[in-house]
């Protein structure tokens, strides 16, 4: 069963194709790796499929559902959350806030007659314990380190509940103990049958997680299949080398 | 004993007004420089209902509120397509258009002659004509700013109007339209503004357009940044102590106009020093 | 007798008066990328140092209005070294500049209604006012000053800023400051240079308003959000936007007022500025 597809996805910007009618189909309960030199549109690509920026052309078939328009506030209701590759937090509140905003009532009536509750609290222990950040559920997340600001971005993540996962190098700049903690987080979800794509440069990472990898260059793509066969194939070799 | 009773429904009045904006500018980052507008539109809708029509202050408060409410949605939603500075400019070309509107609708507004005459409220016979029972109706109607503004700090809303205020775009993927929220908060906060007016008005029992300038508003702003930014008690605090400062410079013998001047000047100043010293004022929460 | 040839003489003319302050501002906004709203303020004193000397000091206005324009260029230096280098230089953003500008705004325009009350003051000519015939329309001989003033100022600011040393330098900041800084441009003395020159600049605004209509302590910022409007109109950090903003917004105005009732000018304004918001935000003249 598929859970996304794209059909010849084009997003410009300005004359200029990021993403180049872009065509892939990716299997629920899967780890997807998305490479590419800087520049190939990996981000853009994930930023499109989530609603940031809109769909210049092409399809996106998501939860069964066609699509030629996809809204950020409706990633949700079809399963998909994020996280974003230069960390966006809600710096000036706490890392307990930071979670529980994206568990509580998105509905602005809802949200305007409804405290946070016990399960709200239970789940956003959860996901922060997970990280290992439940201790300091207190701090402001600007004064936290960037590895924990990098874990928050991932509890925040991991604490809705979606089907579908983007993570924007989420692995960038960490500590090997916080990596592990996050590549354990990613296999768990995996079992559980959610699907997964993750943007990475760590080649050693992209082997070790993923069952399958697509291959980005000057916003087309370039190559997928199995990630070892993949990352020996010349042209690839020579798209990293080339940038 | 009058003249502090005076002060003190001033500083109330303030209050109120400093609580709406703070739910807009401290909250949700929304550098709003528009609030006088809508305290003027509470005033002068309270005064009219009052004068032309002889009805019941608290009804022509909340006539007074609903109308700010719809005002505030409509210069929201335009207001929303803006950010951050070009908000701020924005904001203050409505509250221009606005002043300009309470100047130039001389049929409803009576223009520069203000309206006069305007009758302290009646509430089930009583009258609020001493100072001391209008002291009264004052304070409750800063209990009533400050428990709406606490509700709505302290539900989810609040927490997403926060959210807002840090990374906009990065909430939306989280399933919020925040356009929603934005627009919900400044009616919320325009909606205390016009209460604020509406008691202005059968208060000082005059109005006129000089009291909703663009001053007026950047007043606003240095009394909830001084206060600090996303905190309720400190909106009082900075109402209360930029209230009773002027009149500590009439003690020492200023002539009132001066102290008016001075007062600007004040107030003018902290601002420049808090953006630069301690932006996040007094009860230091969050920094603009 | 159609009022039209009048109309755009009265355009003309407040075209002139809007670049004037819409220039100071538009350079200062190019280069510190903050909206300055205490820019108004400068011109209010040029206008009053002015005042001071020729009416309470009875000097000449020889005398008088240079010295009023370097005040207000005084002031401008003092306020950007006081206030706007020191956030700059700790990358304040741009709500907390603007929002310490509205507050050096306040205090400039206190300090003036302390020193010379609230009263409106004009300026007095020294050889009675004369009108000339303009287009088919009547202007004062103040006006035409006024338009002639603009005009070299702006062609002045133009050749400054592309023939002269510091002139490139400044429009080098402004199209990025940290590669001006890294090629060797000092960019606090440019920027202070900026600073300067916007207040000098407002200064000769300040003063023709007050021959013009007069001057009160508040005059400022109604006159600066003109400018403000005509710059974002004609094309926000462009010199030759500011001039085309400003020629654009006067027409608009005093031809819309032919329609509406005078009152509404400002509102007409303001509404122009918004729709250009809303769906030009950066001008007829994009950079």
């Amino acid at each position: 069963m598929k859970a996304l597809e794209t059909k010849q996805l084009i997003k410009s910007f300005g004359g200029v194709h990021a993403v180049d009618h872009l065509s892939i189909s990716v299997e629920k309960g899967t780890i997807t790796g998305i490479i590419g030199p800087n520049g190939s549109g990996k981000s853009t690509l994930v930023n499109t499929l989530t609603g940031m920026h809109p769909i210049d052309g092409g399809e996106v078939v998501m939860n069964g559902v066609t699509l030629r328009s996809v809204n950020a506030p409706d990633m949700p209701a079809y399963g998909v959350t994020r996280t974003f590759q230069d960390v966006r937090l809600f710096e000036q509140m706490t890392v307990l806030d930071n979670v529980l905003v994206v568990l509580t009532e998105g509905n602005v009536w809802g949200a305007l007659f409804e405290r946070h509750t016990a399960l709200h609290l239970k789940k956003a222990q959860e996901a922060l314990t997970t990280v290992g950040l439940w201790e300091k559920r207190g701090a402001l997340a600007a004064n936290l380190s960037y590895g924990q600001r990098k874990l928050l971005e991932v509890a925040r993540a991991v604490a809705i509940g979606a089907e579908l996962y983007f993570f924007d190098e989420p692995f960038a700049g960490m500590f090997p103990e916080m990596i592990k903690v996050v590549v354990r987080v990613m296999e768990d979800l995996r079992t559980k049958g959610k699907t997964i794509m993750l943007i990475e440069h760590n080649m050693e990472l992209i082997r070790k997680l993923c069952d399958r990898i697509i291959v980005m260059d000057t916003g087309e793509l370039l190559a997928e299949g199995a990630p070892d066969s993949v990352l020996a194939r010349r042209d690839v070799i020579e798209a990293y080398l080339g940038e | 004993m009058e003249y502090l009773i005076n002060v003190a429904i001033l500083a109330c009045i303030y209050a109120v007004l400093a609580l709406g904006l703070n739910l807009v500018v401290g909250f949700t980052g929304l550098l709003s420089v528009a609030q006088a507008s809508f305290y003027g539109l509470g005033a002068y809708a309270t005064a009219i209902l009052l004068t032309r029509f002889g009805m019941n202050f608290f009804l022509a408060l909340l006539i007074g509120v609903a109308i700010a409410a719809v005002f505030a949605l409509l210069i929201g939603l335009v207001l929303s397509k803006f950010k951050d500075d070009y908000y701020a400019l924005a904001s203050l070309g409505f509250n221009v258009i606005v002043y300009t509107a309470f100047l130039n609708l001389q049929n409803i507004t009576r223009g520069p002659l203000g309206i006069p005459g305007i009758a302290r409220p009646t509430l089930f016979g009583f009258h609020f004509t001493g100072n001391l029972s209008f002291l009264i109706l004052s304070l409750v109607a800063v209990a009533i700013a400050y428990l709406v503004a606490q509700f709505v700090a302290r539900s989810s809303f609040g927490r997403a109007l926060k959210a807002i205020r840090e990374d906009e775009p990065a909430l939306r993927v989280f399933g919020y339209r925040t356009l929603h929220f934005k627009l919900a908060v400044f009616v919320i906060g325009a909606a205390l503004a016009a209460l604020a007016g509406a008691l202005f008005a059968t208060y000082i029992t005059f109005v006129d357009p000089s009291s909703f300038t663009i001053n007026e508003s950047i007043f606003l702003l240095a009394v909830i940044i001084l206060g600090g930014l996303a905190n309720l008690r400190g909106s009082i605090l900075g109402a209360v102590s930029l209230i009773v400062l002027p009149e500590i410079l009439r003690f020492v013998g200023f002539p009132t106009e001066v102290a008016a001047q001075m007062r600007q000047a004040i107030y003018g100043a902290l601002l420049v020093i808090l953006m630069l010293y301690r932006p996040q004022g007094l009860m230091g929460e969050y920094k603009l | 007798m159609s009022i039209v040839p009048q109309l755009v003489a009265n355009s003309i003319i407040a075209g002139a008066m809007y670049t004037l302050i819409a220039l100071g501002f538009t350079l200062t906004f190019a280069t510190a990328k903050f909206f300055n709203l205490a820019h108004g303020a400068f011109a209010t004193v040029g206008g009053y140092i002015t005042y001071s000397l020729l009416v309470q000091a009875g000097l000449s206005p020889w005398i008088a209005i240079p010295v009023g324009i370097v005040a207000a260029g005084a002031v401008a230096f003092i306020v950007h070294h006081t206030v706007f280098a020191p956030l700059r230089k700790r990358h304040s953003s741009n709500m907390v500049l603007l929002v310490a500008s509205l507050g050096a705004y306040t205090v400039l325009q206190a300090v003036i209604a302390m020193i010379w009350t609230s009263e409106f003051k004009s300026l007095p000519l020294k050889t009675a006012e004369r009108s000339i015939e303009f287009l088919g329309g009547i202007i004062t001989r103040t006006q035409l000053f006024a338009l002639i003033a603009a005009l070299l100022i702006a062609a002045a600011l133009i050749i400054f800023l592309k023939f002269t040393r510091a002139g490139r330098a400044i429009t080098a900041i402004g199209d990025d400051e940290e590669v001006a800084r890294v090629v060797g441009i000092n960019t606090n003395r440019m920027m202070a240079l900026v600073f300067v020159i916007g207040g000098v600049v407002a200064g000769v605004s300040g003063i023709f308003t007050g021959y013009d209509t007069g001057i009160e302590p508040g005059v400022g910022m109604p006159l600066l959000l003109k400018g403000v409007i005509a710059a974002i109109i004609g094309g926000v950090g462009n010199i030759y936007g500011a001039v085309l903003g400003a020629f654009l917004l006067a027409v608009v105005e005093n031809f819309g007022i032919w329609k509406i009732a005078a009152e509404w000018k400002d509102a007409i304004a303001f509404g122009l500025l918004i729709l250009f918001l809303l769906f030009r935000p950066r001008g007829i003249l994009q950079k």
